[in-house]
């Protein structure tokens, strides 16, 4: 008996792996297994009982849900979609826990800096803007179980605390969920002078619809050296400065990359 | 299974990528994947980095006596790179370096695991383009293009894969890392063997390739004709013409039908369709879906009577790019020769739509598999006065079988390739049976099996039979590279057989396909003498060269059909302008004794020729062919610069080189004059013994170099 799948994968099993081009996983790691329609062709396998979770569970995990497959497939096949709901379907999600209560603001000003990581540069943004800027620290970097709770409590809390401010951010993550919740925010890159926009972010939002190789995700979790080999593709082909998250930083800094980071911090320092 | 023990060579024996590397995409294997018989799989995937990877993969394959198969992107759809139980598979994408880019000799290098269209991307953001745009680009290697032969919708302004390919680097068993071509450390005779070799002779690694800048102008037309033979003429016309488009493709009556390739585009009517949207729902049951085509494929013979009855009239799409200049100049000529020959201008409208979607096709047979049925696609070659009759060969072959159409997208001079479409009833007996007609009944026509999707197992009867004992030129070579025989065996060309049949024998000569056979031995003045006394003039007046075809432009062929006796057995290769029926082993016939060759000659209307006395004379010369005109004399004698054109854009382009060398050229009477013969090596444009240029190169003997 065959499982029912809510996005059938019939087609991109036999397409000629016509979207292996634009899969940054596969040009990235070379590896055949990862080109989506490989990946489909093991979940159709599994649909019909003849290939095992385990290996099922290691192919879909090659993809990082970036979505550059479908929107280059001419079909509109919505690969990305069936593979995720097979990740559900072999990983059970974590029950979505409320969020932890909000840092209160430090601080006041036009700006309100939202920093998610290690790093703190509000006080470095008030110094070369040349007016207060205040502080919202948060630890959970506004992620999956705020996502979870946006719709109803977490977002009443956040545009609250935000209130009529421009809030800036560093932080790919943070700004899709703030946009999510229709937040305003800035980039930081574009408060600093010198910065180009890149051709790619990581989780870079609907405003920004640019490419994410997604390799600091899920992959670098269950395929450590694959997404490794994705970042040092994705950096080989990048001709500018790119805007990361903390995340996606710290992953191409392991790939050997300087990110944009590394240079806001230096204009942070007033090194630039 | 044997351990290896290479150190440091990424590897992997998991599942996993052992299933992902069990298929390519020949759609015999996709079926059987489809109904759930699987694919066999390798024991080990291998991906090295770097030629010393690759040299150390094979180096420990040759001890453990295990067989290689090297993996592209598997886009091939012959068979060539199935997995095989006990075989490990060479993976060759993490050979990813792209250039450098030599602009101003018009070169860059590439790795072969390169995908295509990052070359073409990575090129175009350069200002340049390789000009081959295979509709597998998005899904193919540069390593791949080479290994079989591949073939773009460009190739009659930019040739074909191997006209690209100025040297190659390789890995094999026997040998190790070697070079080939120019700058390389291998007989320049390797060359030719090698591309079109599908892994059985060794590992290709690297390649410098010719490259051209971006088109300034792109113009594509759309013409109808009343039937296949009319338009075939007017192609044959056009190729004779000397005026060099880039794109010349027919569509049969049923793919035109099918394609609605004349109908103007379809306009968004929301409130229209009711029906087709009901029909996509229904299709969109699961229990339908699966059935929707095996019904009426059970029944072809039904369905091409049905088709051919819908169907009326066939679309070629001709285009010309380049030069603005020279794209008018010949698209002009073109025009009035289309018309002249019958054909109805359709506009822009037809031409400019297949170029945006000229990748799709691909996305056109998952359907078939989807809705109970198969497709597949086979291209065959012949000379102009075959091809029609090869079409109906074929289309009655298939037709008891399977729903058969057909376009031509590769033509030349001296004939074109046939790409028929097959669909038939999802069944792996129906698909066999439908290939076994259509490969016997190429054969019978004298035609050859492969245009340029290689032959990998699907072919390799076939090709084996073609090639006959001129597989011994091939053997040879395995001797020296691959002495153990663990390079992709079973592929390309198997053993047993049945023996040459008449086919095998020298193929008639008819006029139209501007061919004249002479012996192989015959000398430059002997092969004039004979066209002469044909009352023709030799079309390249050239011998074969050395290091050829690094010393030709895409669009000069010396040499088109080679028949000779092997060992006291008949066997002819080159049954059309072009064939990827593995490697070309045409060099090697013509050196056994008694082989004769056709040499292509032309008989068309329209002389120009003039002189001038520019101050650099070979680098005006150069700089003529790099704005897109094709001379068929172009010289320097005493500080002249000769520049001569036929064809019924002659005058035209004689009037552009007239403007474009620096104080003009006077007209003289027209003379054809034969290239240097002898070793060529390339010198800077200026080196004082230039003997001959191409677009790319200034040439010089190597004896005066």
């Amino acid at each position: 008996m065959a499982r029912k799948l809510p996005v059938q994968v019939d087609t991109c099993t036999l397409c000629p792996r016509l979207c292996r081009a634009v899969c940054p996983v596969a040009t990235g790691t070379g590896r055949e297994a990862s080109v989506p329609s490989a990946m489909a062709a093991v979940v159709r396998e599994w649909q019909h009982g003849r290939a095992t979770d385990a290996l099922t569970w290691e192919a879909v995990t090659l993809c990082t849900d970036c979505g550059a497959c479908a929107a280059h497939c001419h079909l509109g096949r919505p690969l990305p979609d069936a593979l995720r709901w097979v990740r559900q379907q072999l990983q059970p999600p974590t029950p979505p826990t409320a969020p932890s209560p909000l840092a209160p603001m430090e601080g006041d000003g036009r700006w309100v800096a939202v920093e998610c990581d290690e790093r703190s540069w509000a006080g470095a943004l008030a110094d070369r803007l040349g007016e207060p800027v205040a502080r919202w620290r948060t630890t959970d970097r506004l992620g999956a179980g705020a996502l979870a709770w946006m719709p109803t409590v977490h977002l009443e809390r956040v545009r609250a605390l935000v209130g009529a401010r421009r809030a800036v951010v560093a932080d790919g993550g943070v700004a899709e969920v703030l946009d999510a919740a229709q937040v305003p925010y800035t980039w930081l890159v574009d408060v600093v002078p010198g910065l180009r926009q890149g051709d790619g972010s990581c989780r870079a939002g609907g405003t920004r619809p640019l490419a994410c190789c997604g390799a600091a995700g899920p992959l670098a979790e269950v395929h450590p050296d694959d997404a490794r080999r994705v970042g040092e593709a994705w950096l080989e082909r990048s001709e500018s400065w790119q805007v990361v998250d903390g995340r996606c930083r710290d992953h191409l800094r392991a790939c050997g990359g300087t990110t944009v980071t590394d240079v806001i911090d230096r204009w942070l320092r007033g090194e630039t | 299974m044997a351990e290896p023990t290479v150190v440091g060579v990424r590897r992997s024996e998991r599942e996993l990528d052992r299933r992902a590397a069990a298929r390519d995409l020949w759609p015999g294997g996709t079926l059987d994947v489809w109904q759930g018989r699987g694919a066999p799989m390798p024991d080990v995937v291998w991906w090295p980095e770097s030629a010393e990877e690759v040299a150390a993969v094979l180096g420990e394959a040759t001890r453990l006596g295990v067989d290689i198969i090297p993996y592209g992107a598997g886009s091939g759809v012959c068979g060539g790179a199935r997995g095989r139980v006990g075989a490990w598979s060479l993976d060759t994408k993490r050979l990813r370096r792209i250039g450098p880019l030599d602009a101003d000799r018009w070169q860059v290098e590439v790795d072969a695991g390169v995908n295509g269209q990052h070359l073409e991307d990575w090129l175009q953001a350069r200002g340049f383009t390789l000009g081959h745009s295979p509709s597998s680009i998005w899904c193919s290697t540069v390593g791949g293009w080479g290994a079989a032969r591949s073939a773009g919708q460009f190739s009659s302004r930019y040739g074909v894969f191997e006209d690209m390919v100025l040297s190659v680097e390789a890995v094999a068993p026997g040998r190790g890392r070697f070079r080939v071509g120019e700058g390389g450390d291998a007989p320049a005779a390797w060359l030719p063997l090698l591309l079109g070799s599908e892994g059985t002779l060794a590992v290709l690694t690297r390649f410098t390739l010719r490259v051209w800048p971006l088109p300034e102008t792109r113009w594509l037309r759309g013409y109808r004709f009343q039937s296949v033979g009319d338009a075939i003429g007017a192609m044959r016309s056009l190729m004779q013409a000397e005026l060099w488009p880039s794109v010349v493709r027919l569509y049969d009556p049923v793919d035109t039908r099918v394609g609605g390739r004349t109908r103007p585009e379809r306009q968004a009517a929301p409130d229209a369709g009711w029906w087709r949207r009901w029909l996509a729902r229904v299709d969109a049951l699961p229990a339908v879906r699966r059935r929707t085509l095996a019904l009426p494929l059970a029944l072809p013979g039904l369905l091409n009577d049905l088709a051919d009855r819908l169907s009326t009239g066939c679309l070629l799409v001709v285009g010309w790019e380049g030069r603005p200049e020279v794209v008018t100049a010949a698209s002009e000529a073109g025009m009035q020769l289309l018309a002249a020959a019958g054909g109805d201008d359709l506009g822009a409208g037809p031409g400019e739509r297949w170029f945006h979607a000229r990748h799709h096709v691909s996305y056109k047979l998952m359907p078939i598999f989807e809705r109970g049925g198969f497709a597949d696609t086979m291209e065959v070659a012949t000379t102009w006065s075959s091809l029609e009759a090869l079409y109906r060969a074929v289309r009655e072959a298939v037709a008891p079988t399977a729903l058969v159409m057909a376009h031509m997208s590769h033509v030349y001079p001296e004939g074109g390739s046939i790409y028929f479409s097959f669909a038939g009833r999802g069944d792996r007996e129906v698909y066999d049976r439908t290939w076994e007609r259509a490969l016997e009944a190429v054969v019978r026509s004298g035609g050859t099996v492969t245009h340029h999707h290689g032959v990998g197992t699907l072919k390799a009867e076939a090709v084996s039979r073609e090639v006959g004992p001129a597989v011994a030129g091939w053997t040879a070579l395995k001797q020296v590279l691959d002495p153990g025989g663990r390079m992709n065996p079973g592929r390309l060309y198997v053993p047993g057989g049945p023996p040459p049949g008449p086919e095998a024998l020298p193929s008639p000569l008819a006029l139209e396909d501007g061919l004249l056979r002479v012996d192989g031995v015959a000398d430059l003045a002997a092969r004039q003498a004979a066209a002469t006394a044909a009352g023709a003039e030799l079309m390249w007046p050239w011998t074969v060269l050395d290091g050829e075809p690094t010393a030709r432009s895409p669009w000069q062929t010396t040499a088109v059909e080679v028949a000779a006796q092997v060992d006291g057995v008949d066997a002819r290769v080159g049954r059309g302008p072009r064939s990827a029926s593995g490697p070309d082993l045409r060099r090697w016939l013509l050196a056994q004794p008694g082989a004769r060759v056709t040499v292509a000659v032309t008989r068309v209307a329209g002389r120009w020729m003039g002189r001038g006395r520019p101050d650099r004379p070979w680098a005006t010369a150069q700089a003529l062919l790099r704005r897109d005109l094709r001379p068929a004399v172009l010289f320097v004698e005493d500080g002249w610069l000769y520049v001569g054109f036929r064809g019924p854009a002659a005058e035209a382009m004689g009037a552009l080189a007239a403007r474009w060398v620096g104080g003009g050229l006077e007209a003289v009477p027209y003379a054809p004059r034969s290239m240097p013969a002898g070793d060529l090596v390339e010198v800077p444009i200026d080196h004082p013994a230039v003997v001959a240029v191409t677009p790319h190169q200034a040439l010089a003997r190597r004896s005066e170099a």
